[in-house]
């Protein structure tokens, strides 16, 4: 990793609430200029981390570095983020220029400036002609962008985005997410974005930092996240992924085998060394996505198995079906997806068919 | 309809009778009384006797008489200056109830309640004797040596019925604006805090901005009841504390002259009305609330 890059860091942070812990030992570093989602479910600490970054509350232990300076104790008023807050904390007694310019307002700038500014950030979100309205007199969209035009007037380094549209419907969801991104390619500043919606920070972020019961899980790109997830965890939370559990078998090269209900499949282990060093016969699984199931013919070798047809549910472009897979008993549930057809499904219910997936598509993580 | 209809006429009409009795309680207890007051303002009193023919004398009197109209401007003025005391007593003690964590906050807020249980009557005796000659006031500022000699300030004049209203009806300022700061959402003084402003300029631009119209009901409500009341006035306003409170009193008793009291208690109702829809006025959050 480029150090010099790194906008801001966060060292072996932890964060309690009294007795009880929320964050244990977080590092983190955010690159200047990214668009950085920390993913998790609710309880997993990923809105602490930003209000410890935003100064909303005090570190128990650890250090914030800004460009490598400390700023763990500097008041929340000083430090150079803004916050877009889950409930976007309009101010209902001002208008919609008066919320978006305060953060000018409390600083000596004169008023001809405040009012440029502000005329710029309204326009740059697209609401040039609401400036007299009340927040109470906008939709929940609209405040969404008064909130990000207030949060980014003051030219922040860095912006900090708390679940910001989960008050709105999936069809304005959408646009904003289009329309976050798009702004941030434009300001240049660098996102922090918390989200509890992996759809959401697939869609959006350069990197994705996924948090689970107030630790890290996994930090990476979108597309790493969800072809190499490195722990169960995430392997679970980030989509639809094939769990099979099994024991390791040998390493032959970039590939090792797993014993499961399945047989003996065969999996990827390309990048990731400590899945070469694990000892044969530890817990693990094989992980594979339900696009990487395909119906197959006799001549495959390997990661063949057969299994029979128990649900199938049409979803558009795709279908998804529910396989119990293998011989044994209870039967592993895989969930296979297919590109739908408009002279209907190639499978039928009840349906015994033979499966299998390519190695290079499929890898590990130990449970 | 067909079926389970209900069986007896009184079931049928017991949900009408109830309405008929919710809108029928105000209107006996208290619409008909203001209307037959202000009916009483149209008459007048021959001989100790009311004479029903309508006439506006009542309120020619009240305009034109050299004594009535001061009074009156007088004691608004008296319970307006009540009313501001009383809010900026009560707004810094309220936005210390809100910085309280949990049960102290309540606990605290009962203490300041508790004088609301106490006979009024008894307070006002209480604040007699601290206001006295030789009262505790007067022996704290002769031991400070602030006064020479205990001063006849406080008491039995106006100034002893600023300083009594005010104690008495200061636990009416507290609560509507600590209810009122007590609902700003914290998370929009951490906006502030966030876009850089300092504690002073969140206080003046964002609490103070949204606490105001709590400020203002509570002002109208010290002033609405200070003007209505004859009894403290009474008891510690001696000769020189005139109120209009105590006029309109005597018209009802020593006087005995109730169509003219009827008028001037409508004076005094136009001025409570006026405040209480002053207070609604400001009471309001501009832009509405969120």
């Amino acid at each position: 990793m480029n150090e010099s890059s790194d906008l801001l860091t966060l060292r072996s942070v932890s964060k309690s609430y009294g007795a009880v812990p929320v964050l244990h030992d977080v590092n983190l570093a955010i690159r200047d200029g990214e668009f950085l989602t920390v993913l998790g479910p609710s309880g997993s600490g990923k809105t602490t981390v930003l209000r410890l970054i935003g100064g909303l509350e005090p570190l128990t232990s650890g250090a914030i570095r800004l460009d490598g300076q400390d700023i763990s104790r500097m008041p929340i008023n000083r430090r150079p983020f803004n916050t877009v807050f889950q409930d976007y904390a309009l101010f209902p007694h001002l208008t919609v220029a008066g919320n978006v310019g305060y953060g000018l307002s409390v600083r000596p700038v004169p008023r001809k400036e405040i009012a440029r500014r502000v005329a710029e950030a309204l326009e740059l979100v697209q609401l040039g002609s609401f400036a007299k309205r009340y927040p109470a007199q906008l939709s929940g969209g609209q405040r969404q962008r008064v909130a990000l035009a207030r949060a980014l007037i003051c030219r922040p380094r860095l912006i900090l985005l708390d679940e910001p549209l989960a008050a709105l419907d999936l069809e304005l969801r959408r646009q904003m997410q289009e329309f976050l991104k798009s702004i941030q390619r434009e300001i240049k500043t660098t996102f922090l974005f918390v989200t509890h919606d992996q759809e959401e920070a697939i869609g959006m972020s350069d990197r994705i930092c996924v948090m689970q019961a107030g630790r890290i899980r996994q930090l990476g790109t979108p597309h790493e996240l969800y072809y190499k997830p490195n722990c169960e965890f995430v392997a679970r939370f980030f989509g639809e992924n094939n769990l099979v559990p099994g024991t390791l078998g040998r390493v032959q090269g970039e590939l090792r085998s797993i014993d499961t209900a399945l047989g003996r499949l065969v999996c990827s282990i390309e990048g990731q060394p400590h899945l070469k060093s694990a000892p044969e016969g530890a817990r693990a699984f094989a992980v594979f996505r339900p696009e990487a199931l395909h119906l197959t013919g006799a001549h495959e070798a390997k990661n063949r198995f057969s299994g029979k047809v128990v649900d199938l549910a049409f979803a558009g472009s795709s279908t998804v079906a529910i396989i119990a897979a293998g011989e044994n008993e209870p039967a592993p549930r895989l969930r296979m997806r297919l590109p739908s057809r408009f002279s209907g499904s190639a499978l039928t219910w009840g349906e015994t068919v033979a499966l299998s997936f390519a190695p290079r598509e499929a890898h590990l993580v130990l449970s | 309809m067909t079926g389970s209809g209900p069986a007896t006429p009184l079931a049928r009409w017991r949900p009408r009778l109830v309405t008929l009795l919710a809108f029928a309680m105000p209107v006996i207890f208290i619409l008909v009384p203001l209307a037959i007051f202000l009916g009483y303002s149209f008459f007048s009193v021959n001989q100790g006797e009311i004479d029903y023919t309508l006439t506006l004398v009542n309120y020619s009197r009240f305009l034109s008489d050299p004594i009535f109209l001061p009074v009156f401007w007088n004691t608004c003025a008296l319970c307006l200056s009540v009313a501001v005391i009383c809010v900026l007593l009560a707004y810094p003690a309220a936005y210390f109830l809100t910085t309280l964590k949990g049960r102290w906050r309540y606990m605290l807020l009962m203490l300041l309640m508790v004088p609301l249980l106490m006979s009024y009557v008894i307070k006002i005796y209480a604040i007699r004797s601290i206001l006295g000659l030789n009262g505790f006031l007067n022996k704290a500022l002769v031991g400070l040596g602030i006064l020479q000699e205990p001063s006849s300030l406080f008491v039995f004049n106006m100034n002893a019925i600023l300083l009594t209203l005010t104690l008495l009806l200061i636990p009416f300022a507290i609560l509507p604006i600590f209810l009122t700061l007590e609902r700003i959402p914290p998370i929009l003084r951490q906006a502030s805090d966030d876009l850089g402003a300092s504690a002073t300029q969140t206080f003046m631009r964002v609490t103070l901005p949204l606490s105001l119209p709590g400020v203002a009901s509570a002002a109208s409500f010290v002033f609405v009841l200070a003007i209505g009341d004859f009894l403290t006035p009474q008891m510690v306003g001696g000769i020189s504390g005139f109120t209009f409170g105590r006029v309109l009193y005597s018209q009802f008793g020593t006087a005995y002259n109730w169509p003219f009291g009827a008028a001037l208690s409508v004076a005094l109702a136009a001025v409570v009305v006026t405040a209480i829809l002053l207070g609604e006025r400001f009471g309001r959050n501009r832009g509405a609330s969120l």
